[in-house]
């Protein structure tokens, strides 16, 4: 019997989106439950030879397998590349098969003892999906120790794959007394009841009630584990070689070595009523695929020029992405130290493959997901009750994510002086969130020592206490950033009125948050909304003038974070906006 | 309160037979420290000193080993002693202290008493020298002094305190009680493994043994320290008492048997966290050889059953480590050569495996070089513990001795990568020589089948021309 198909709303939103003069895509997806979830797609290119499908599986998480092939255009016209690589589809026995024509209708087939079969299906919405799912991430590191050469890095890792399959290594939830063990273990897992889920045992994990959870729909749920290895043997073990310890020392021709902690960040997408018994299995494949990842990147060094003897290998990486479009995570693995703008044309091929827009970066270091945030709150605008559409009204919010900062933080009084700086960092966390930069965000002294630098101040202006305005914001990102700014002038509250098409015009194309300064206090805008029937104008502000902790239902219920109507600005005083502008990139 | 130690009752009488010699006799208190409850396993006479038989060839003739007094002991041989006792010792026991059996009131003689102070603080100092054989109990620095007098036979026991420096020695009162019966041990057991390979660097002078294992033992030694313990393939709970765990399991499987009776042995596994504090950076090194470090230290542990599981864990993570340290001093100690492949491409160290031998209720254990028989652990035990026991009662399987075949593969798994090229390349002339050997055999066979054809053809065709 072919399985229950769903599929993700992510998948179908991109599918009508997609422009490609590609004929075929790949289809990825997980089995849970007799149903085959479709969660991702990627683009066959046609000049790539490398089995792209493959290697980018390395990149997806654990779980998320190839299921099927996607076909732009009116008919099957079956392929060669499309039979191989639905020859490869081995998590369902009925691999599936999408039609996309011209007028994006999408038509699914299940392909049932060589014939295709349509199929209905059901789509599933992002926020089902993020309910229903969850991720467990697996740290750990293995130290790695071998011949600094090609096949020396692929018999330890192939020997490391190994020893993690064989059932030896177990694996421990973090801040629980949950463990899991292999079959060199008569037991499964202890700390729990066998019967226990993944979701249950995340449930138990937060004291939060679960009421308060359901209003945060697009919170992810990522349950940290990490590994552990059986170093002792049992007794009644059948295999028990109870030979004493004893040292072996070989010589042989000098080679040179190379050593490092192979750090495994891994993910896997599982539903939450996944029993934490069959979980175990899915992290031995996590780690596995992870290690994979790894030695791809560790021979790529090996292979380049120059450091063929190890010499100047760089310790690989891994991070995590959530582009926004996709619905589900990338895992990428890069060199320590090689900046970004040297791997472009690896993005780009990412780009191309998931079928990104190519005018913004998404897999740079900075876009990397993180529940880190120095304890600042991120996006804080999100929890705020959307508003139904209604017609005639536009809407143009920050894309991506900033974290709010406003005064006193970081231990620093700057009550009634420091709020252009507060905004000011608040954008600049921005660019370091999409990826455009990975240079700190500064202090206010760093922002005054790049204006005295410039010459726009003199030296007494280090450690003073005085203002700063749009211009100096525009300053100073165009100093320590590379970004330019357009600066918008009122003169008093009302004529900003006039710049709502603007505003609209600046979040749709470049996204970035608006420092709003001028004769009186500075805030940030991080969204309009414009009624063009009765051009009505409500700003989202994000005020920096803040003195709280960092507590979201405050910050939302009293309008620290929230829409304001036009008579929010002063009517008499003039106002100067910087709008920091973005250029294509990846 | 005043400190309290339970002993065995057969230690009574083991220092009223040379009480009642008259002879004066010294040697090690050994036993096991726990909030609990503190127990003595066993006294331990020190051996004669063998120095005295050199010194009796040339200066003193006439001296005889019952004209010895606790003023001529040497306190560098107790102190010898102790080390050598304490290889014996599983994990959680501990040389607590020393006996005396003399005539003089030894805490009472400020000459005696400063001998014994000295005696005390050599064998703490001879201890603390090498800290992954744990010689000095963690868990107190007061070291037992117990004294029977051969003239009174009253048994005195006070404690002294190490490691303070020479002020004022506070003497504490003990009270020294035997129990009739003998104390029942609760017995862990587990095998750890190890299977580390990793690059050296050789060069001309060759690596030093004893360098290579010490460093094994410190990293040992980390990862044990970091690693989770499960008894009974469960975690438990650190403030846990031994012998509950085992109530527990009982009551639930069957409440019938309400009798205490202990398991013979709880299984013990060690789970090690990978994450550890490696440099973040990639080394880089030209090496010219590998060590492999492999097999397994067999441990088995014997605590009071009314210890923690905290003091558990402790007691087995002291015993691999101690045990590891052991084996590498012996074996270091008895090579000639310290430096691995002067010349050699391949070299073995095999330190002595361990092996179980009974005292009292529970075991302690010896150690054999490859190809000793188990009757040398007859002679230790004898030596240094005092004790006579058969050949038979030793307990040799726990681990067995190296097999060398077993390196020979390992050598050959190490050398391969090298010779990889050239099996292929021979292969390929193999094959094709094979083939042709083939074909040969293929147009033999098909002549010798058709022989009669082919000759009748051939006599046609000469016939015809």
């Amino acid at each position: 019997m072919s399985p229950r198909l769903k599929i993700s709303n992510y998948v179908i939103e991109r599918l009508s989106n997609i422009d490609t003069n590609e004929s075929t895509g790949c289809l990825y997806g997980l089995m849970y439950d007799g149903t085959l979830l479709v969660v991702g797609l990627s683009l066959e290119l046609f000049e790539n030879e490398k089995n792209t499908y493959r290697q980018l599986l390395l990149n997806l998480p654990a779980e998320i397998e190839l299921c099927g092939v996607v076909r732009f255009g009116e008919s099957f016209t079956t392929g060669t590349t499309m039979k191989e690589i639905l020859q490869d589809v081995d998590v369902t026995d009925n691999p599936l098969v999408m039609i996309v024509n011209e007028k994006k209708e999408m038509k699914a087939h299940f392909l049932v003892h060589d014939k295709f079969e349509e199929t209905k299906y059901e789509v599933l919405s992002s926020d089902d999906m993020w309910k229903q799912f969850l991720h467990v991430r697996l740290n750990t590191i293995l130290p790695l120790s071998c011949e600094a050469t090609i096949s020396g890095v692929k018999n330890v890792l192939q020997n490391k794959r190994k020893k993690i399959a064989s059932g030896q290594v177990s694996f421990h939830v973090d801040g629980t007394s949950v463990y899991l063990f292999g079959v060199a273990s008569d037991v499964g897992l202890t700390g729990t009841s066998t019967e226990a889920t993944i979701g249950e045992l995340v449930d138990s994990m937060s004291p939060e009630q679960p009421k308060k959870k359901k209003h945060n729909t697009n919170v992810i749920e990522i349950v940290p584990i990490n590994l552990v290895l059986k170093t002792t043997k049992d007794i009644l073990s059948d295999k028990l070689v109870k030979t004493a310890v004893k040292m072996m020392t070989t010589q042989r021709k000098p080679a040179f070595c190379i050593s490092m902690p192979l750090r495994i960040d891994t993910l896997a997408m599982i539903h939450r009523n996944t029993k934490l018994l069959e979980l175990y299995t899915v992290l031995v494949e996590a780690a596995c695929r992870s290690l994979r990842l790894l030695e791809s990147v560790l021979l790529e060094q090996l292979g380049q020029e120059g450091i063929g003897d190890g010499a100047g290998l760089r310790l690989p990486e891994s991070f995590h992405f959530l582009p926004q479009e996709l619905g589900h995570f990338v895992t990428r693995v890069v060199p320590k130290g090689i900046p970004d703008e040297s791997m472009e044309k690896e993005r780009r091929l990412m780009h191309e493959q998931l079928g990104i827009v190519q005018t913004r970066p998404v897999f740079r270091r900075g876009n990397a997901y993180s529940d880190k945030s120095g304890g600042r709150l991120v996006n804080p605008h999100e929890a705020i009750t959307p508003q139904p559409l209604k017609p005639d009204v536009t809407i143009a919010l920050v894309r991506g994510r900033y974290t709010y900062h406003h005064y006193m933080q970081d231990n620093f009084n700057d009550d009634g002086w420091g709020c252009a700086y507060r905004s000011m960092q608040t954008i600049f966390s921005w660019f370091r969130y999409q990826g455009y930069t990975t240079v700190a965000i500064p202090s206010h002294r760093d922002i005054q020592q790049c204006l005295v630098n410039i010459g726009d101040k003199q030296p007494s202006f280090l450690g003073s206490k005085q203002w700063i305005g749009s211009t100096e914001v525009m300053f100073c990102l165009e100093t320590l950033l590379g970004v330019q700014s357009r600066i918008i002038f009122a003169n008093t509250g009302a004529e900003l009125q006039g710049y709502a098409h603007d505003l609209v015009h600046h979040f749709q194309t470049h996204g970035s948050p608006i420092m709003i300064g001028g004769g009186v206090l500075a805030h940030t805008i991080l969204g309009v909304e414009y009624n063009s029937a009765t051009n009505d104008i409500r700003y989202l502000i994000l005020d920096p003038h803040y003195t709280g902790p960092e507590d979201l239902s405050t910050v939302v219920s009293k309008g620290w974070c929230g829409w304001k109507n036009s008579d929010f600005w002063n009517k008499t005083a003039h106002y100067n906006l910087c709008l920091p502008q973005t250029k294509p990139a990846i | 309160m005043v400190r309290t130690v339970y002993s065995p009752e057969y230690c009574l009488q083991y220092l009223e037979q040379y009480a009642s010699k008259e002879i004066f006799v010294i040697g090690l208190i050994l036993g096991q420290t726990t909030s609990a409850r503190e127990n003595v396993i066993h006294l331990a006479r020190t051996p004669d000193e063998k120095s005295s038989e050199n010194a009796s060839e040339t200066s003193y003739p006439l001296d005889k080993p019952e004209s010895k007094t606790l003023v001529s002991v040497s306190e560098a041989w107790v102190a010898d002693h102790a080390k050598h006792v304490t290889r014996m010792l599983p994990g959680g026991l501990f040389v607590q202290g020393i006996f005396i059996t003399s005539d003089e009131d030894i805490f009472e003689d400020p000459n005696c008493f400063s001998k014994v102070k000295s005696i005390i603080n050599n064998i703490y100092k001879a201890m603390s020298a090498n800290q992954y054989m744990y010689g000095n109990c963690p868990y107190t620095n007061e070291r037992l002094i117990l004294h029977m007098s051969t003239s009174t036979k009253v048994l005195t026991c006070k404690s002294i305190e190490v490691g303070v420096g020479s002020k004022n020695t506070v003497i504490k009162p003990v009270e020294w009680k035997f129990l009739p019966k003998a104390q029942q041990w609760q017995r862990l057991d587990c095998y750890y493994e190890f299977d580390d390979v990793y690059p050296v660097v050789v060069k001309k002078s060759g690596i030093s043994v004893k360098q290579q294992f010490q460093q094994i033992l410190e990293s040992a030694h980390k990862t044990i320290e970091t690693s989770i313990m499960f008894i009974d393939g469960e975690l438990k709970d650190n403030t846990e008492v031994l012998e509950l765990l085992f109530k527990k399991k009982k009551s639930k499987n069957n409440s019938k048997t309400t009798q205490q009776e202990l398991p013979k042995s709880m299984n013990v596994s060690l789970f090690v966290p990978f994450e550890n504090a490696l440099p973040e950076a990639v080394e880089y090194l030209e090496c010219d050889g590998s060590i492999h470090f492999s097999g397994v230290v067999s441990s088995s542990v014997f605590m009071f059953p009314k210890a923690t599981v905290s003091e558990t864990i402790a007691a087995v993570k002291q015993d691999i480590i101690r045990s590891l340290a052991s084996r590498f001093t012996m074996h270091c100690d008895a090579l000639i050569d310290d430096n691995l492949l002067p010349e050699e491409k391949v070299c073995f160290n095999e330190p002595p495996r361990r092996v179980l031998v009974p005292v009292g209720s529970l075991y302690l254990c010896d150690y054999l070089f490859p190809g000793e028989a188990p009757a040398e652990a007859l002679l230790s035990v004898r030596e240094l513990l005092d004790l006579q026991i058969t050949e038979a009662d030793v307990v040799c399987d726990v681990e067995t001795p190296a097999d060398t075949s077993e390196f020979d593969a390992l050598d050959r798994d190490t050398s391969s990568e090298e010779l990889l090229a050239t099996p292929q390349e021979a292969s390929q002339f193999m094959y094709i020589t094979g083939i042709c050997f083939a074909m040969f055999v293929l147009i033999v066979s098909i002549i010798i089948h058709y022989y009669d054809s082919i000759v009748e053809v051939f006599s046609k065709i000469i016939a015809k021309s």
